[in-house]
């Protein structure tokens, strides 16, 4: 175990770091949502690695539901929260006084998932087939949303079915002749219960990405107007860790996974996939160190899971590929920004599910890029 | 002065008489009265509990616009299927039970074990298997209000004192007529009380039905509300979830004073 830490922090460890140092860390609580997962890695890399203990935090991580921990953010009971970008346009038009301040996700990480023997990468052909959703409210409510507008359809056109979390097995029972879900994880699921022959006649599942068709705002790092406005220093420094986390997650995801064990119970952790792990990442950081591109990154990405899926079978490779599906969300040349054209197309959506009502809710006090690092 | 005394103890009587009326009534003004300067001193975010006039508000509005009633309504008619079928299953394996304990010794870790288990764990799973209409919150109701029934029954049914039973033993009372006239009638208070705790439980079974898939239902308009930042409208569902379970328990009440009338006659 001293090996497995002491390999993940030196292959995580910082190469420049804009850090403020402080005697006394800040303690701090990051409300999430979800459960423990992979998905978090960034955060799992930003303890570990110390990049939040650099920047004066000690970072408690708690996991609720979105609005939970929007209004705790609201009203100062905690300073940083992740959200998705529509419940920060949905909560300002209730009076939440959040900003948005640091995009995490670049692409919006909702899709259709779907028996690829059917053509539905024509939107138009989604008329008339019954879609499964969680239920009629979040990402995936306004992903759909936004598909169907682009088909252009309306939700008149197709059947809903409210399916709760439960999209592999209910999409494999044939419930549904397709599925919204996160395109990160689900789709893998999918394919994995396809390939045991548990998913009915489909053999290979096909995903339309709600990215492909529209750029809409994503998750992101929320803090509360009052904080932003009482120490704009702490959120600079809140954003340059998360963004120097992020990075070292893209960058090195072998290490990432390794750090995340400490946060996730549920990951495989056999021996002999942990020593590949271990190797991977130590390889790549002495890659990292002759300051490749970030094409050749990606490159070295694929070439660790081509390596890791010749000795793994898919099973205890799951939770590593919905890391490097995740990272393919993340990765672009400037973390964190987010632009304007991507919260109005999210605000259109959020108006035509009827979200909204009749005041305008005012974008350019919902986000602010100020905090952003510039990318080297 | 003796016509004053008269008067004055005819107050004290009618204010004893209307007291169980008057004391929950003052307890819910004193509640609001608490809530309202709560959120007028602002000693909690409006945020986190809106004032009462703003849940009143958003509770006209719901209900003038008839969404309240459509989702009331299904989760009504869930509670009450579910009700009925956790009742039947309920009251049906108890007296089996009752009267057979070979049976109880083979079901018994069964069942301990499934009521064990917090209903919200299988809830999802119910879902993939009844699929996400109105039978799966019907299912997950009825398996909620099964146990009280149950247990209630048993109860009731070996409360009876053995000497009765065979006082009708040697009477030659067919097995229908034992029942009818003596045991159901001995087991029923007990069977009644089971009956209330199910009721109230009716609501849990529905909306946590509800929380897994719903597009109706009280428990859909709450994560609806909360997905939308409406606070006052999440209040507005859980104090109508409140008011359905009292209303069913109020009529299981009704119920059981009715049919226990025998009892207040023969005990006065």
């Amino acid at each position: 175990m001293f090996k497995l830490l002491a390999i993940v922090l030196l292959c995580l460890l910082p190469i420049s770091s804009a850090a403020v140092a402080q005697d006394e860390p800040l303690d701090e609580r990051v409300l999430l949502t979800f459960v423990p997962n992979v998905q978090f890695a960034p955060f799992y890399v930003g303890i570990e690695a110390g990049y939040f203990a650099e920047s004066g935090f000690a970072v408690a991580l708690e996991h609720l539901q979105e609005p939970e921990v929007l209004d705790l953010v609201a009203v100062g009971q905690a300073n940083y929260g992740i959200v998705s970008g529509e419940q920060v346009i949905l909560a300002r038009s209730q009076a939440r006084n959040v900003v948005y301040v640091f995009e995490w996700f670049q692409q919006y990480p909702v899709g259709l998932v779907y028996n690829s023997a059917l053509d539905l990468s024509d939107l138009g052909n989604l008329r008339d087939k019954t879609i499964g959703i969680p239920g009629r409210f979040g990402a995936s409510y306004s992903g759909l949303t936004a598909l169907l507008h682009s088909a252009p359809l309306t939700e008149a056109d197709i059947e809903i079915s409210e399916i709760g979390f439960n999209a592999p097995e209910v999409f494999c029972l044939g419930l549904v002749d397709a599925a919204v879900v996160y395109i990160n994880n689900e789709p893998l699921q999918i394919q994995q219960l396809a390939d045991a022959g548990e998913c009915g006649d489909m053999r290979t599942v096909a995903v339309q990405s709600v990215a492909s068709q529209v750029d809409l705002v994503s998750n992101g790092l929320i803090t509360s107007r009052a904080h932003l406005d009482n120490d704009p220093a702490a959120v600079q420094r809140m954003v340059g860790a998360l963004t120097e986390a992020l990075r070292a997650t893209i960058d090195n995801p072998a290490a990432a996974y390794l750090a995340s064990l400490a946060h996730v119970e549920s990951l495989p952790r056999e021996e002999p996939l942990l020593e590949a792990l271990e190797a991977a990442a130590a390889a790549q950081s002495d890659f990292l160190s002759e300051m490749p591109s970030r094409a050749e990154v990606a490159a070295s990405r694929a070439d660790l899971a081509d390596q890791l899926h010749s000795r793994f079978d898919a099973q205890s490779l799951a939770q590593f590929n919905i890391l490097l599906n995740t990272i393919e969300l993340w990765d672009a040349d400037q973390l964190g920004s987010s632009d304007l054209a991507s919260w109005q197309a999210m605000r259109a959506t959020l108006q035509r599910m009827g979200f909204l009502g009749d005041t305008p809710v005012e974008l350019h006090d919902a986000f602010s890029n100020r905090f952003i690092v510039a990318a080297e | 002065m003796q016509k004053q005394r008269h008067i004055g103890r005819a107050q004290a009587r009618a204010w004893r008489r209307g007291l169980p009326l008057i004391a929950p009534l003052g307890t819910i003004l004193f509640l609001l009265a608490l809530w309202q300067l709560i959120a007028s001193l602002e000693l909690i975010s409006p945020i986190l509990l809106p004032p009462p006039a703003a849940v009143a508000s958003a509770f006209w509005k719901a209900l003038a616009d008839g969404s309240l009633l459509k989702h009331a309504t299904t989760t009504l008619q869930e509670m009450l299927v579910g009700l009925g079928i956790g009742l039947g299953f309920g009251l049906a394996l108890g007296y089996a039970i009752a009267k057979a304990p070979l049976l109880e010794s083979l079901l018994s870790p069964l069942i301990v074990a499934f009521q064990s288990t917090p209903i919200v764990a299988y809830a999802p799973l119910l879902v993939i298997w009844f699929g996400t209409g109105l039978t799966g919150k019907i299912i997950t109701t009825a398996i909620i209000v099964f146990f009280p029934a149950l247990v209630n029954t048993i109860a009731g049914i070996r409360s009876l004192q053995p000497s009765l039973l065979d006082l009708f033993r040697s009477l030659r009372a067919s097995r229908w007529q034992t029942f009818r006239h003596l045991e159901l009638p001995a087991a029923l208070p007990i069977i009644l009380a089971g009956l209330k705790t199910s009721s109230t439980l009716a609501v849990i079974g529905a909306v946590v039905g509800e929380f897994v898939s719903a597009r109706y239902g009280l428990g859909a308009l709450v994560i609806a509300a909360r997905s939308r930042y409406d606070t006052p409208l999440v209040i507005v569902s859980a104090l109508t979830m409140t008011l359905l379970a009292l209303a069913l328990y109020s009529l299981v009440a009704y119920i059981e004073w009715r049919v226990l009338a025998w009892r207040r006659r023969s005990s006065t």
